[in-house]
């Protein structure tokens, strides 16, 4: 079902699963962009386990970047208000994980609903957790 | 310990940096395009209403954002988390203005001590004094015993 408006919205209704591209070079192109340039743990596993880590790292920002996706990816007339994540536990770069989110309140009068946010590696194990507020179009 | 509430009477919504800057079209669509984007105008710099994406906003606030004569609480500083607002679209290409002050600073203890939480807000304008958005960057340190 297309998704337009408020009204094609439920409470309890879920978003992906959905498995983004965790591939390093990923994490490499992230870290590049935004200026950590000096920044091993982001770019190569050799350089992550130096600094005491499994691997790589995927940049919480691309964490949040997976999770932004994933709402315009299943609704994409919405407008992302605020979106708010906690970097639990690291996420590790050519690992898979999975992004999901719920719908937690919905407010007609102002064409919003509140979701929670979820990213859980491959064992299962929850990584990034957060919420967003999205607008619909009037 | 540190007084938490010493440290909020003392440092909570002082502005302690201000930073004018041009976001890179080409580098927040990239950061876009690698999260699995699809929206056009967040991943083609071309697109008449191109905006940053939030991810990239969130990268504005990294770093150890604290006033210069914050104390030390011990501990190495944790990216625990990243929160952005958006009030209007941040444009790329043009000059911007980030204000940041601390926003909020409260504890968490568990079995292994005690966990300050500290949240740095950045307030970006444009050049005509509009508010656009609120990049948070909440930085975790864990609390040495002597501090």
């Amino acid at each position: 079902m297309s998704i337009v408006s408020i009204n094609d919205i439920e409470f309890g209704m879920e978003l992906g699963p959905w498995l983004p591209d965790t591939a390093l070079a990923n994490s490499t192109a992230v870290a590049n962009a935004v200026g950590w340039l000096n920044a091993p743990r982001f770019t190569s596993h050799e350089g992550g386990r130096k600094e005491g880590l499994p691997g790589a790292l995927v940049p919480g920002i691309l964490g949040m970047g997976f999770l932004c996706a994933l709402i315009h990816r299943e609704i994409p007339a919405a407008r992302i208000q605020k979106v708010d994540c906690v970097f639990r536990a690291t996420l590790i770069a050519d690992q898979p994980c999975t992004v999901t989110a719920v719908v937690t309140d919905i407010d007609t009068d102002t064409r919003t609903a509140e979701l929670d946010l979820l990213i859980r590696n491959d064992a299962g194990e929850t990584r990034i957790v957060g919420t967003a507020t999205i607008c619909m179009p009037a | 310990m540190v007084d938490i509430e010493e440290l909020k009477s003392k440092y909570l919504n002082l502005e302690f940096a201000r930073l004018d800057f041009v976001v890179d079209a080409e580098k927040s669509a990239i950061v876009a395009r690698v999260s699995g984007e699809t929206r056009p105008e967040f991943i083609d710099p071309a697109h008449p209403e191109f905006e940053v994406f939030p991810a990239y906003i969130a990268s504005l606030s990294s770093g150890r954002h604290l006033p210069i004569n914050f104390p030390s609480l011990g501990g190495i500083p944790v990216d625990g988390g990243k929160a952005v607002t958006s009030i209007k679209p941040v444009p790329a290409g043009v000059s911007l203005d980030g204000r940041t002050h601390l926003h909020d600073i409260y504890d968490k203890s568990g079995r292994s001590g005690r966990m300050i939480f500290l949240v740095s807000r950045m307030k970006i304008y444009d050049a005509a004094e509009n508010l656009l958005a609120l990049a948070d960057s909440r930085m975790v340190i864990r609390e040495r015993s002597d501090a």
